[in-house]
């Protein structure tokens, strides 16, 4: 008997789920072992350049994956009110909110992470950014690494953006490297970019096959799948595990079957960050209705290609909150087409400014370049106080209507 | 005393009456520059031969505007695209439209696609303006948006031209601060209404103008000796307190502002630029020198927080009031460390919110009777 | 021997309160009725209160107004804000009290009190009703339910239920929902009453909590709302049936001070 062989098919069968879970596991994992070690360890924006610290072997922490991860776990709330407590307002982004919370030492079983040495600080997916790793490094004393990305009015990058952005990597490194008390290798450097570029493209893979019909995924899992490709691009692991979800996918469509058990009436697109602590409320309506999600803005805008340096930094340069209208519009109604979607579910996230900022102006150009049934919602894609059930379900009715009104000719 | 009542009259008129101030602009043959906050350099627009306004929004409601925004969004850059969208600004021959925060940016969308009336600039501030490289991007911003400034007014700015227009800017600000300090020692002649008009008109004329008028006032104030206020001292802070049914609070219950840290008012004009070298680069020195405001990435994290207690002992202030704008994330999110620092210095603090959309101001005349009578127990 | 009376009205945003006192430490009586700025309320409040103690206007040494009104009544000699005058009269009642938590038919404050029983600061509701009488006139408006028998039945609920939004309108959504789904009404009532605690003990942790915490205004009579603030906040709540007039004996006394000065 190959023990080998039989240690790789069994490691091979393990669901792609638990592959992604043990990914994540592990981000954390290395960040507590880190800590007691009395390594420096970092909390990172989720579109901070993950290339730069991990090719100095510093271990980091993300903050918004940590917020998502105790918002469904329905300790959002709690953490928020203790950041009023504070005096934070709650206008503030509920992920802020359960973050200042938590390093101004807010008890939390949900999700809890080592308190940082250090700040990675990268504004591209929103100017709250700024504020709220001002607030930590103020709170801990630590220091602060910024990358101020500008804002894109035009869909091309301006250069002199690039050249503002590659001098401010080349500081970032400086800073990281007396930090992590490691010189910058550049080998390793293009090691850890390949990583994440294989990352990318099976991540990217893996969403493709949201695109047949039916869907042999429940676009809902997308949502849960993506803290792998925000927390840990740049493991060889990551790609594994996104490789093995796009095999499962495979055999799906092969199979015929999904992880989505219901009708599948019709394709929507959700917009937005989900109601993490709603994720039920959210799923419900919709899989009574056999209405199946195989759209979603929030996951692929994290898988970025690039084939250098000039490349990976546009890419930085394009989160969903930092593109012009024009972009922002044309990555949805491709995603809209290529996965054949009747309509579109659209989250007003009280959280967050940025991504709803042109949305009712997107919403006008979907209905009337795809012609299709648009609807929105009031939401928060972390404090549960300003979802309301009951308005969510007579939304989703709406929507559906429109859609079986239009499926039907008009009958 | 009759001249210092007449000057503040015609401020006052002026700061009422931008309406008017555009028109007798485009009568007299000059084409205008909408210009949204922040830190936009208006010496760019000066330079050129337009002419600056500022746009800070106006009291009201949006109802079109609502076409663009959910509810959930400051009404100062919901109001500008209100009168943008109600024709209100067809007159202006552009509009320069800055990024600093997060209504910011996405309104910029929403302004390019909506007013087509109207070109917009864009301006994408960097919050990494301190170095070397955060000023080159300045300066590259900079001369892009005097490339569009240019092709809008028909004729190029010379360096000289930019140099001219550096210093009267440099004028005005100095007048400004100036008025700033005067006021707060001579606060039974300039209410708090008043200094607010002082303030505002400027966002309305040609800075000469107003630089002239300033000075005079300022002068006919010095002149007058000290009288003793037996009212209150604070500084106000936040992004905007131009609601004269505010500051008319402030006037009846004898609350003098002796200095202030508002975005409309002394943020925008505490730094000068130099009038030496490059008036590009000059200008982009002076973005990069901005500090102590929530909009500004501040790369000492405490900064401001020194700042405000700074201001405080050197005004002569007993407290200070922070005008919060609703919705407005920056200023929300350094509250409770500006609150802290207050705190710890024993300076007595209010908060009370304000927009452009509210039109009683209730609760915020309890909160200000009550504060002075805390204040004047502490005397 | 001249006694002195002082009087204090408070006209409040719903309702409008009067105090007699005399000698600035006897209640010789008050009135109340159900209306309040701009409105017939105040006058006839004061009229009421006269008529009661068969006294006069003019018998009257200094008359001090509160409240949202405050400015509108002609007979007052001068006017204090409702805060300063809620610490008054809730020290006058009770001298140990540091923190006081006011909710009223419109508003919310919580005030900190110094070791004299001065004003040192306030905390005010921001931006809505929730949290406030308001809140609740729509709450039992819903539930079909008297203001009066909320906290009766608030008492009677066995089940934890939580109304958890922050807006009013959706707050009532959730009523509506829970009714629709036949929960007991019992327990709506003291969920709503524990979301009211919520909100104005987020307020309260904002200005920090010094004991003893005293609670007044119109709110204070729902004891379901003060054994959920209790609750939330993890200390223990002093009340009077004076609750609704605390305002309006401050500023009596307030009143009484300024003659003697």
């Amino acid at each position: 008997m190959d023990t080998m062989k039989v240690i790789k098919e069994s490691v091979q069968k393990k669901p792609a789920k638990n592959m992604l879970r043990d990914v994540v596991d592990k981000v954390y994992a290395e960040a507590w072992e880190a800590k007691k070690k009395g390594e420096p360890v970092g909390w990172s924006s989720s579109k901070f350049p993950a290339e730069i610290a991990e090719t100095l072997g510093l271990k980091v922490c993300y903050p918004e994956n940590q917020a998502a991860a105790i918002a469904a776990k329905h300790g959002g709330q709690r953490m928020c009110e203790y950041a009023e407590s504070l005096g934070y307002d709650n206008d503030i982004c509920g992920y802020a909110r359960i973050s200042l919370a938590f390093a101004a030492g807010a008890e939390c079983e949900e999700k809890t992470m080592p308190q940082p040495d250090f700040v990675l600080c990268c504004n591209n997916i929103c100017n709250c950014m700024t504020k709220w790793y001002e607030n930590i490094a103020r709170m801990h004393d630590i220091p602060l690494i910024m990358i101020d990305v500008p804002y894109n009015n035009t869909p091309e990058v301006n250069d002199e953006n690039i050249v503002y952005i590659r001098a401010q990597f080349d500081d970032v490194i400086k800073q990281l490297e007396k930090i992590s008390v490691r010189k910058f290798d550049e080998k390793k450097f293009e090691e850890v970019c390949s990583n994440a570029n294989c990352t990318a493209k099976a991540w990217l893979k893996a969403c493709s096959y949201c695109q047949y019909e039916p869907s042999p995924l429940s676009g809902f899992d997308l949502f849960n799948h993506m803290a792998v490709v925000v927390t840990a691009r740049c493991r060889k692991e990551s790609a594994e595990a996104f490789e093995a979800l796009a095999d499962e996918y495979e055999l799906s469509v092969k199979d015929g079957t999904s992880t989505w058990h219901y009708d599948e009436n019709h394709r929507i697109m959700f917009e937005g960050i989900p109601c993490w602590p709603e994720l039920m409320n959210l799923f419900t309506p919709l899989k009574e209705k056999g209405i199946n999600t195989t759209a979603v803005v929030y996951a692929p805008a994290f898988g970025f290609i690039y084939n250098n340096m000039d490349e990976m930094i546009r890419a930085y340069c394009k989160a969903p909150n930092s593109v012009c209208l024009e972009t922002g519009v044309e990555w949805r109604e491709t995603i809209c087409r290529d996965n054949k979607v009747n309509g579109v579910l659209v989250h007003y996230n009280r959280s967050c400014k940025p991504w709803s900022g042109y949305m009712p102006e997107m919403e006008r150009r979907f209905r009337k370049d795809l012609g299709i049934a648009v609807v929105g919602f009031d939401g928060d894609q972390a404090d549960s106080r300003n979802f309301s059930n009951a308005q969510y379900i007579a939304r989703v009715e709406g929507l559906y209507e429109i859609m079986e009104l239009k499926k039907n000719g008009g009958q | 005393m009759n001249n210092i009542e007449s000057l503040l009259a015609q401020f006052a008129d002026i700061a009422d009456n931008p309406k008017r101030q555009l028109d007798q602009f485009i009568t007299a043959g000059k084409k205008v520059i909408g210009c949204y906050p922040y830190y936009v350099p208006e010496e760019l627009v000066c330079a050129v031969g337009m002419v600056p306004m500022g746009l800070w929004g106006k009291q009201g409601s949006p109802t079109r505007a609502k076409e663009y925004f959910a509810s959930f969004y400051c009404s100062l850059v919901q109001m500008n695209m209100e009168m943008a969208l109600c024709g209100e600004l067809d007159k202006l021959s552009g509009v320069i439209h800055t990024t600093l925060c997060d209504t910011l940016r996405p309104a910029s969308q929403n302004f390019r696609v909506a007013i087509d009336k109207i070109p917009m600039i864009f301006m994408s501030h960097p919050q990494n303006r301190k170095p070397e490289f955060g000023i080159d991007y300045t300066v590259t911003l900079y001369s892009k948006v005097l490339q569009q400034l240019e092709e809008i007014a028909g004729r190029k700015a010379s360096p000289d031209d930019l140099h001219e227009a550096i210093k009267i800017y440099n004028e005005n600000r100095q007048a400004k601060r100036e008025f700033v300090k005067i006021v707060g020692k001579h606060p039974e002649l300039v209410s708090a209404v008043q200094r607010s008009t002082v303030l505002k008109s400027a966002y309305f004329m040609e800075k000469p103008k107003h630089t002239a008028m300033l000075k005079e006032l300022n002068e006919q104030l010095e002149a007058l000796p000290v009288v003793e206020w037996t009212g209150t001292r604070v500084v106000t802070s936040g992004i905007i307190c131009d609601n004269p049914s505010v500051l008319k609070i402030f006037d009846d219950n004898r609350i003098a502002i002796v200095a202030d840290d508002i975005a409309q008012e002394s943020r925008s004009f505490r730094k000068d630029v130099s009038e030496e070298g490059n008036p590009i680069r000059s200008l982009a020195m002076q973005f990069a020198d901005q500090d102590q405001d929530p909009i500004l990435y501040d790369p000492t994290i405490n900064s401001r927080q020194a700042h405000i207690v700074d201001l405080v002992e050197q005004s002569g202030a007993q407290g200070v009031i922070v005008i919060m704008m609703t919705f407005c994330d920056p200023e929300e999110m350094e509250y409770p460390s500006f609150v802290k620092v207050l705190k710890n210095a024993k300076i007595p603090s209010l908060k009370i919110g304000y927009d452009h959309q509210i039109t009683d101001f209730g609760q915020a005349k309890t909160s200000l009777e009550a504060f002075t009578e805390i204040l004047s127990l502490r005397k | 021997m001249n006694e002195i009376y002082t009087m204090g009205i408070d006209v409040g945003s719903t309702a409008s309160k009067c105090i007699i006192l005399k000698n600035g430490k006897e209640i010789i009586d008050k009135s109340l009725v159900d209306v309040g700025a701009g409105t017939s309320g105040p006058e006839r409040a004061i009229t009421a209160v006269l008529n009661s103690t068969n006294l006069e206007m003019k018998d009257m040494a200094y008359v001090m107004s509160t409240g949202y009104g405050r400015h509108t009544i002609e007979a007052a000699h001068s006017e204090m804000s409702e805060l300063s005058c809620h610490a008054r009269g809730a020290y006058f009642q009770f001298p140990k009290v540091r923190t006081i938590i006011d909710i009223g038919g419109q508003d919310a404050k919580v005030m900190l009190l110094d070791d004299d029983g001065i004003l040192e600061n306030f905390v005010m509701n921001d931006k809505c009703s929730a949290g406030t009488g308001r809140f609740l006139d729509v709450m039992a408006r819903a539930l079909e339910v008297k203001i009066e028998d909320l906290e009766r039945l608030s008492a009677q609920s066995q089940k934890d239920i939580t109304i958890s939004s922050t807006c009013t309108v959706f707050a009532e959504s959730e009523v509506i929902s829970q009714l629709a789904m036949k929960t007991d009404r019992r327990d709506i009532i003291r969920g709503i009453h524990r979301s009211i605690a919520s909100r104005v003990s987020a307020l309260a942790r904002r200005i920090g909590l010094v004991d003893d915490v005293v609670m007044t205004g119109g709110v204070a009579q729902n004891g379901g709302v003060l054994l959920a603030l209790e609750e939330e906040l993890g200390h223990k709540i002093y009340t009077s049936d004076l609750a609704q007039y605390n305002g309006a004996l401050g500023a009596a006394l307030f009143a009484y001070q300024k003659n003697i000065t």
